[in-house]
């Protein structure tokens, strides 16, 4: 067949045509967002990864929208400190029988009430695992439920939560927990409208796309454009501590922090919340922005499983201290974090309510070579030591390799053994080592509480068979104290973590490294940065 | 020529079955699991976990689950990746951004490759070629992500020209520096191709003849030496468009665009097989269809080339 110019022309221009038919599929452009007659704040945000359901969400990409869209029985100040918020009154004679009574008048942004029902419903529906929730691990403390949250026996709720009246519930817990009430302010424990669940009792999918709270915030009619942004407006029927001071809030997704970066040196953002490691350096002398930095409550340690060989009994309790020994904690966050991090003085956080730098027995924490050396030489004497040591990290969290390899060099320098940093591509090929147990090696841990108490650093990782519990420590004395604190009140409590922490200092479960800083940069013109306890930007009194 | 085209597109399914398959095996040999990762640092419930499993069919052997997801390309549904959210969806909301932002890269490395080459060949070994020859180097030598933030710095903070960020409200205008950016590298490989093919087309019996038959130098530039000259050039242009689309993941990332490369990278983080392998699909048929239309336009270019 033979073909003219034009007619070959007009098969390119088909060919041509059906690709752009590709790209032309789902462009729409349109910009900002409604405010009010204040100035609304960008703030840097990522795609959520889950729907945005409070027991579905467990990454901060969903979780940073969720905290302002809901309101839980309390809410926590910058401070750490909790006020009631939807709950009138949580009381307990006992630590384990709690009653809730909810405040007259809160209403979802759709009208309806909050009521008992709210809570216990989502919560349920959090705690069933046909339900296929993340969150379902915070629900472990409530009877009716196993040790990893999930409702017992395939039962579709757990048997610790009755539903009393339209504003009374109770919870009964599995044992005695002084600072349960505490919890109540995370995201798994927000109320969830009836307007959310299908007949057949699921959370729709279009709720997940555009969640209804009773929060500070509501979204505006777009609210979630995937790949784009989360646009809210204060939410007018809000009654409770923290009144938005802006006119809303849009939550800008960015593939990094990097141009997240840029972004707010040029002013198209106004918060960034983490700061990348390429800036850290730089960020605090940058007259394109304001700069925060303080410490924060995301705790970093190193996990020597007692399963390892030479790590058991009294040979292992050695090698731990002098491992922790020969580890300059101050060199490492100076020269590899630039500052970002400070070194750890026990196991938990230093913006917590109780927290003291004076634990009896952290100047195992110290940097020591001669002790170390001697340690290692004591632990020698009860057996040889043979082989190598291996820290394992995964390299998709920045600055992993670094200071990984960083404190192998420190351990092999110090000590004089063969020592290296071992390599884990992602998170989630480190994490099923860890889970199945079959990791050979020494690895990193890192903790972020999910409600500020000392407690949440020490029970959920180091108690006997405790989820969290990576190493397998067994303590029946520590076990002992973290029960008794849940149970004490006030300067009791202190003490008792206080000795639990120096049990740990002592069997050195987890070589504890750092806390990690939070640190922020603004644009210049605006004003009412203060960081939360979950280093999170107080996002109600941003103001511009 | 439709019989030709009919046939390559339907050469088309062969090739996708064979390269999801490839992709498939990847991901799944990937160490880790993902539905794990789906659970942060908090413990895992074992009755949660292999209830997702199940939903996404991940407790059935590895030629099942390929054939799971064959039957949603074939449907036209792809269904959800392992967090729930809908593939189609994102695929929709990275391919549009992406495919722009590698046609204005093409088309920026095309019109200056092509000019900036041809005045380079014609003009072979004088300070204009010379200058080229080095501007070229300077461009293939330094890495794109430095380029990338040099630019972002210069032109976005500092002179305040262009968009620093892209973001998910994406204008054409907003594209500009990126697309150069990621065009950059290219075009010096253009440039240096154009340049070597007109220069040798130059010296070409038929240029001879078509300056020996008294035509102007304007004719025969235009006629017989540049027709001949974008042959390879063509065929650079058209394989590279399927290459700017899967390696924009850098200026992606340096410039905030929610494309393509940046669901890939992340969904390959995270073992999200399905959205992985679908990403992988569409490129396919990006690659396909621009080896296709390299083809057809070859006969535009030489008459002596005909397909039945």
């Amino acid at each position: 067949m033979r073909l003219t110019r034009r007619q070959r022309l007009a098969g390119v221009a088909m060919v041509v045509v059906g690709g752009l038919t590709l790209a032309a599929c789902g462009s729409d452009s349109d910009g900002g967002s409604a405010g009010g007659s204040d100035a609304v704040i960008t703030v840097y945000g990522t795609n959520p990864q889950n729907p945005m359901i409070p027991t579905a969400t467990n990454e901060v990409g969903g979780g940073d929208p969720i905290q302002n869209l809901y309101a839980g029985l309390v809410a926590y100040n910058a401070d750490g400190s909790v006020v009631n918020e939807v709950a009138d009154s949580i009381d307990s004679k006992d630590s384990i029988n709690w009653t809730v009574k909810l405040k007259d008048g809160w209403k979802f942004t759709d009208g309806s009430p909050v009521t008992a029902q709210s809570f216990v419903r989502a919560w349920n529906y959090g705690a069933n695992p046909a339900n296929k929730q993340l969150n379902n691990y915070f629900f472990y403390p409530i009877e009716g439920t196993d040790d990893v949250g999930n409702t017992t026996d395939g039962a579709k709720e757990m048997s610790g939560l009755k539903v009393v009246d339209d504003k009374t519930f109770t919870i009964k817990l599995k044992s005695a927990e002084s600072d349960f009430p505490l919890r109540l302010g995370y995201s798994a424990y927000f109320p969830v409208p009836d307007s959310a669940f299908d007949s057949s009792g699921k959370i729709t999918k279009e709720y997940g796309d555009h969640p209804i709270g009773n929060g500070p915030y509501m979204l505006t009619k777009k609210g979630w454009e995937k790949a784009k942004q989360i646009a809210m407006v204060p939410n007018p029927d809000y009654k409770g501590a923290h009144k938005p001071k802006n006119g809303g809030l849009t939550f800008k997704f960015f593939n990094s922090t990097d141009s997240a970066y840029s972004a707010v040196q040029s002013g198209e953002l106004d918060v960034l919340d983490q700061v990348p490691p390429s800036a850290l350096t730089t960020f605090e002398t940058d007259g394109d922005v304001k700069a925060y930095n303080e410490p924060g409550s995301s705790f970093s340690s190193i996990t020597i499983p007692e399963r390892l060989p030479h790590f058991k009994g009294e040979e292992g309790n050695l090698r731990r201290a002098a491992i922790s020994q020969a580890i300059n904690r101050k060199e490492i966050t100076e020269k590899i974090f630039n500052g970002a991090r400070t070194p750890a003085k026990d196991f938990t956080s230093p913006v917590l309510d109780g927290w003291t730098d004076s634990v009896p027995g952290n100047e195992v924490l110290n940097f020591d070579a001669a002790k170390a050396k001697d340690l290692w030489a004591q632990a020698d004497k009860i057996a040889k030591w043979d082989g190598k040591f291996q820290l394992a990290y995964n390299n998709d969290g920045a600055g992993n390799k670094e200071f990984s390899e960083a404190v192998a060099n420190q351990i092999k320098n110090t000590l004089g053994i063969d020592a290296s940093a071992k390599v884990y591509a992602t998170f989630d090929e480190l994490r099923k080592d860890v889970t199945d147990r079959t990791i050979k090696t020494a690895f990193r841990t890192g903790w972020q509480a999910d409600y500020p108490s000392m407690l949440n650093y020490l029970g959920p990782i180091y108690a006997t068979g405790a989820g969290s519990n990576d190493g397998d420590y067994s303590n029946k004395q520590f076990d002992k104290l973290v029960s008794e604190a849940s149970a004490a009140q006030g300067d009791a409590r202190y003490k008792l973590i206080t000795e639990a922490q120096t049990l740990l200092l002592k069997d050195l479960p987890a070589l504890p490294l750092w806390y990690q800083n939070a640190t922020a940069v603004t644009g210049q013109d605006v004003k009412g940065f203060v960081f939360t306890w979950q280093q999170k930007p107080q996002y109600y009194a941003l103001t511009k | 020529m439709w019989w030709y085209i009919g046939k390559r597109l339907l050469q088309t399914i062969p090739v996708i079955l064979g390269a999801t398959f490839i992709i498939w095996a990847l991901v799944f040999l990937r160490p880790g699991d993902p539905i794990l990762g789906l659970f942060g640092d908090k413990p895992a419930s074992p009755a949660v976990k292999a209830a997702i499993e199940h939903q996404y069919h991940l407790d059935e052997n590895f030629f099942v689950q390929w054939l799971y997801f064959l039957k949603g390309i074939f449907t036209f549904d792809l269904g959800d990746d392992f967090r729930g959210q809908a593939i189609s969806t994102q695929l929709q909301n990275a391919f549009p951004v992406t495919v722009t932002l590698a046609l204005m890269a093409l088309v920026f490395e095309a019109i200056f490759g092509v000019v900036l080459g041809t005045i380079a060949g014609l003009r072979r070994n004088g300070w204009f070629d010379s200058t080229m020859l080095v501007a070229t180097l300077i461009m293939l030598a330094i890495p794109i992500f430095v380029i990338g933030f040099v630019f972002q710095l210069f032109f976005g903070v500092k002179l305040g020209w262009a968009a620093v960020t892209v973001g998910g409200d994406w204008t054409v205008s907003k594209l500009i520096l990126p697309a150069v950016v990621l065009g950059i590298v290219d075009l010096a490989y253009t440039l240096r191709l154009t340049r070597t093919s007109v220069a040798e087309n130059l010296s070409a019996d038929h240029v001879r003849t078509a300056r020996a038959k008294g035509l102007s130098p304007g004719l025969v530039v235009r006629n017989h030496v540049l027709r001949n000259s974008l042959i390879p050039v063509t065929t650079h242009l058209g394989v590279n468009v399927g290459g700017l689309m899967a390696g924009a993941v850098i200026t992606e990332g340096i410039f905030n665009v929610p494309g393509v490369g940046n669901l890939a990278f992340r969904s390959i983080q995270q073992g999200q097989s399905t959205t992985v392998v679908s990403v992988v699909t569409v490129m396919v048929l990006v690659y396909v269809l621009m080896s296709l239309l390299v083809d057809l336009l070859y006969a535009v270019l030489d008459p002596r080339i005909r397909y039945a």
